[in-house]
């Protein structure tokens, strides 16, 4: 049962060309969305190290988003593939130790001109990492 | 320093009285946050957490049966990018706090700001013994400390004169405990720091209290020094004996005959503080040209090579800061009595030079604290020989 | 295409002995050294005067292969992973003459994983390697007692059978078949090891070099019955082994509870060859302001910091060309099972892109390359 009160803190790492610009124009247009989503820009979503993710989760995010450009459109080319492959990785090692972070960590694509299409996304996020509730280890202290 | 104390009441045991009286000194917020041993989730080992939460301290204990992580190291890597604006005590073993020490004059750890509270050691088991069980390690551990009894503790442990306030002077406060019975502890103050905080706790008392005081330290005082003149003996025939055991080439060699490099004793020693160890480094990671002529000329060699150079190198970096704490042998997967070599080599270095590793952030570290007039003889038999060179080619 | 590399216009063959296993590897070894054929070889060997040492050694004596001599190559033990000491040997620079190197299969594959990783070279290194039972703990030779522990060693593998007491990682081994080797040394699973001894030759230069061997010709490959039914009792006990990981975060926090941050798993680990560690940089150092920061949200932690964060942090680095060889297990001071970790971690991750580290050294390793049409279940 979610918790109504729960407010979902989303790491999100945008790239600057595609997403971000989605972003922004979402927010320009004062489009509504959940304020969950902490946005952090990065030139690229093949510049996110997998480090970032697990620094995310273990400092307390109870969701985790890397969003980038559609493949075949990378600014870069290829970065995105690459943090196709790095999430692929990541996702293993989470479900090999039944973590129950996949469900909290989500890669996906949004063009510069989708706005729209952002704000979709993040509501979703938003839903699931609410119904999910907070993350289970924010008062862990043996990390 | 006068012989000002408190004394600690501990009538549901010494853990209790301490974990009380941090909780106490957070309240009255003469410290913001405590480092502590706690015991771990699964119940099978401890670490340190530094705790705000005084709820948390409930599962700390001050004494724990092992050390898997030196509390040296743990302030090290807690304080070496600079001091926590926070007022921490940390309660330590003795051995820890002349770990943290050495490590603030070596500049890998700074303790302003940080209290250093030590209690009477009785040693810890080596860790590989109380994992195997550690219900009955614990239960093991309380009866031999209760006694007094070595036998079960770390080698290194078993020889040791440092666990208490007077060899061990660079704690704020101390906790003596009293043996025989009674469950008391007194609560002794090693610096000014540690006067100010017994004032802020009120813990000083009445004349007849004072008289009470007085006595009670007295006996601890006595209790000490008689265990300390004991272990000083007995240490120095472990290291007479280890001596025997390793001295010379062949028998060095067969100590350490069966070591894999894996540098563990490196990594777990609170005063090895380098990020990258020298002899992990491309210093010496050489063209195979020079593995193989080195083959050649010796029929073989041991690959990766340098375990020798690995060991006396280590020794001639830290020994100077060695505090005999055995974290070295604990961690060594073979076994091998690194901890006790080690400590033998460190009162031999240390002793050279008159110093002891830990004692006062006062004592300069003696690599670098020269004078022109000294150890004349060290430099006299080298005088010497070239004096009669000299007159050979005049 | 580099020297010793399988060539696919020869025909491996097999050779069989009429000497027992050690001494046919032994007489190899010895008279690869006296020919000059090879310069040194990379081999384990007893040290020091005692029943305790054993490490890996470059000999250059030809004696030292003697039936006396130091030399110990199929002693079921690993000081060190092989695949990484030829590694460290190499790094420096390719070899210019041959050095031979017994090692087993999952030596052998990490070796090949830190090719593709540039840490090192293969130019003139020859392999040989042998079907493989294991190795036992590192802690069954304290106190000279790795005689005496190995004692059913040899009959077990005569009945293809693992020993109990070998390593927990090596019976769940499943790639216990050497791949790439220039000669392979059948051993489990085969008859009679004390007095004959099957080898196949691989490659042309392993043809070569075992010229000096006398015996027969045989057909078939180091794969049969004995094999398969092992494969099976393997699996079965990986299905356990795995099993019994806590699963869940909380699970992972309580194993590695005791884990004290020492790092010895990735020293001893031939795959993490990174000459400083992320975690052991100053990127991994705390400011003063984290741990206070910390503090005020949960109210403690735990000091050193980051211990769970370098053990997932280790299985993203590694978790692709983790090879199972157990040094990591064997080397912890808090006993803490992390080979079965990450075997199970490496296992999934290795499924997710279909690949094997050390089988093959075209195959690139999955992060290092991309396709543009893949994975579509991942992203949204």
């Amino acid at each position: 049962m979610a918790d109504q009160t729960f407010s979902p803190t989303i790491v999100g790492f945008l790239c600057n060309w595609c997403t971000y610009a989605a972003a922004d124009s979402a927010g320009v247009a004062r489009m509504k969305m959940p304020p969950s989503v902490m946005v952090v820009r990065v030139m690229c979503s093949g510049r996110v190290d997998p480090l970032f993710v697990l620094t995310a989760f273990l400092r307390g995010a109870d969701g985790v988003l890397i969003s980038g450009c559609w493949p075949g459109q990378c600014h870069y080319k290829t970065g995105n593939l690459q943090a196709r492959r790095r999430t692929a990785l990541l996702t293993s090692i989470f479900d090999a130790l039944e973590l129950g972070m996949s469900e909290r960590f989500r890669l996906s694509w949004v063009s510069s001109s989708e706005a729209p299409r952002f704000v979709r996304v993040v509501k979703a996020f938003d839903r699931e990492i609410t119904d999910l509730g907070p993350s289970p280890i924010q008062d862990e202290l043996f990390l | 320093m006068n012989a000002k104390g408190a004394v600690l009441s501990a009538d549901e045991g010494m853990d209790r009285a301490v974990i009380e009286w941090l909780k106490e000194a957070l309240k009255r917020e003469i410290f913001d946050a405590v480092l502590i041993p706690v015991e771990t989730p699964a119940e099978d080992a401890f670490a340190y957490l530094l705790i705000q939460n005084p709820a948390i301290l409930d599962r700390a204990s001050p004494l724990p049966p092992v050390m898997p992580v030196q509390g040296g190291k743990a302030i090290g890597r807690l304080t070496m990018r600079g001091h926590l604006n926070d007022r921490v005590a940390a309660v330590v073993r003795p051995c820890e706090a002349r770990a943290a020490i050495e490590l603030t004059k070596l500049k890998q750890a700074h303790l302003t700001n940080l209290v250093l509270i030590t209690l009477d050691c009785p040693g810890v088991l080596p860790l590989s013994d109380y994992l195997e069980d550690p219900a009955a390690g614990a239960a093991r551990f309380a009866e031999a400390a209760a006694q007094g009894d070595r036998s079960p503790m770390r080698p290194t442990c078993q020889i040791c004169h440092r666990f208490s306030l007077a060899q061990a002077p660079g704690a704020d406060l101390h906790i003596g405990i009293l043996r025989n019975g009674d469950g008391a502890a007194v609560i002794v103050p090693g610096s000014a720091e540690g006067e100010r905080i017994l004032e802020k706790m009120e813990m000083t008392e009445g004349d007849e209290g004072t008289r009470l005081v007085a006595q009670m330290l007295e006996r601890w005082s006595a209790q000490v020094e008689e265990v300390v003149d004991a272990q000083l003996e007995r240490r120095r025939q472990a290291h007479a004996e280890v001596q025997a055991a390793v001295a010379g080439a062949d028998r060095l060699l067969d100590t350490f005959s069966s070591c894999i490099n894996c540098h563990n004793c490196q990594r777990v020693c609170p005063v090895c503080y380098c990020r990258q160890c020298y002899f992990e480094s491309t210093a010496l990671k050489l063209p195979p040209d020079n593995y193989l002529a080195r083959a050649a000329s010796k029929g073989a060699l041991r690959f990766a090579p340098d375990t020798l150079l690995f060991h006396l190198g280590r020794a001639s970096h830290m020994a100077l800061s060695c505090v005999s704490c055995g974290a070295c042998e604990d961690a060594c997967p073979m076994d091998i009595p690194v901890g006790q070599v080690f400590s033998l080599l460190a009162d031999r270095a240390q002793d050279a030079l008159g110093y002891v590793a830990g004692r006062s952030l006062e004592d300069p570290l003696p690599l670098v604290a020269y004078e022109m007039e000294e150890l004349h003889d060290v430099e006299q038999p080298y005088i010497e020989i070239y004096h009669e060179q000299e007159v050979q080619d005049a | 295409m580099p020297e010793g590399a399988t060539s696919s216009a020869f025909t491996p063959k097999g050779l069989r002995t009429n000497q027992g296993a050690d001494e046919t590897v032994r007489q190899l070894l010895r008279s690869l050294l006296e020919r000059g054929d090879v310069e040194a070889v990379l081999a384990l060997g007893r040290t020091g005067t005692g029943e305790e040492g054993v490490a890996y050694s470059l000999f250059a004596d030809p004696d030292a292969f003697a039936p006396d001599g130091d030399a110990r190559p199929l002693l079921p033990f690993m000081p060190a992973n092989g695949g990484g000491l030829l590694s460290r040997l190499t790094l420096g620079g390719a070899l210019v003459r041959p050095v031979a190197a017994v090692i087993r299969p999952c030596e052998l594959r990490a070796f090949i994983e830190l090719m593709k990783l540039n840490q090192g070279s293969l130019d003139n290194v020859f392999l040989i390697s042998f079907t493989c039972g294991g190795v036992y703990p590192l802690e069954t030779a304290v106190d000279g007692g790795l005689d005496e522990g190995m004692r059913g060693y040899w009959q077990g593998m005569e009945q293809g059978e693992l020993d109990a007491a070998v390593r927990p990682t090596c019976r769940a081994c499943q790639s216990f078949i050497p791949e790439r080797a220039d000669i392979t040394v059948a051993l489990f699973g085969e008859e009679h090891l004390d007095r004959q001894c099957t080898l196949y030759l691989n490659t042309e230069r392993g043809a070569a070099f075992a010229q000096g061997l006398e015996g027969t010709a045989v057909t078939g490959g180091a794969e049969h019955a004995a094999i398969e039914r092992s494969r099976g009792e393997r699996d079965a006990f990986r299905e356990e082994l795995f099993a019994g990981v806590d699963g869940g975060m909380r699970g992972l926090i309580q194993t590695f509870g005791r884990c004290i941050g020492c790092h010895a798993c990735k020293t001893v680990c031939p795959i993490c060859y990174c000459q400083l560690c992320h975690f052991d940089s100053p990127d991994c150092e705390r400011e003063p302001g984290y741990y206070e920061a910390e503090l005020r949200r949960k109210g403690g932690l735990r000091v050193p910091p980051d211990t769970v964060f370098f053990q997932l942090g280790r299985m993203s680095h590694i978790a692709l060309s983790c090879v199972g060889c157990g040094m990591c297990t064997d080397v912890c001071p808090a006993d803490i099972p992390v080979s079965t970790i990450f075997s199970k971690v490496a296992a999934s991750a290795q499924a997710t892109f279909d690949y094997k580290p050390g089988r093959d050294l075209e195959e690139e390793i999955p992060l290092r390359t991309f396709r543009e049409e893949e994975f579509a279940q991942v992203a949204t």
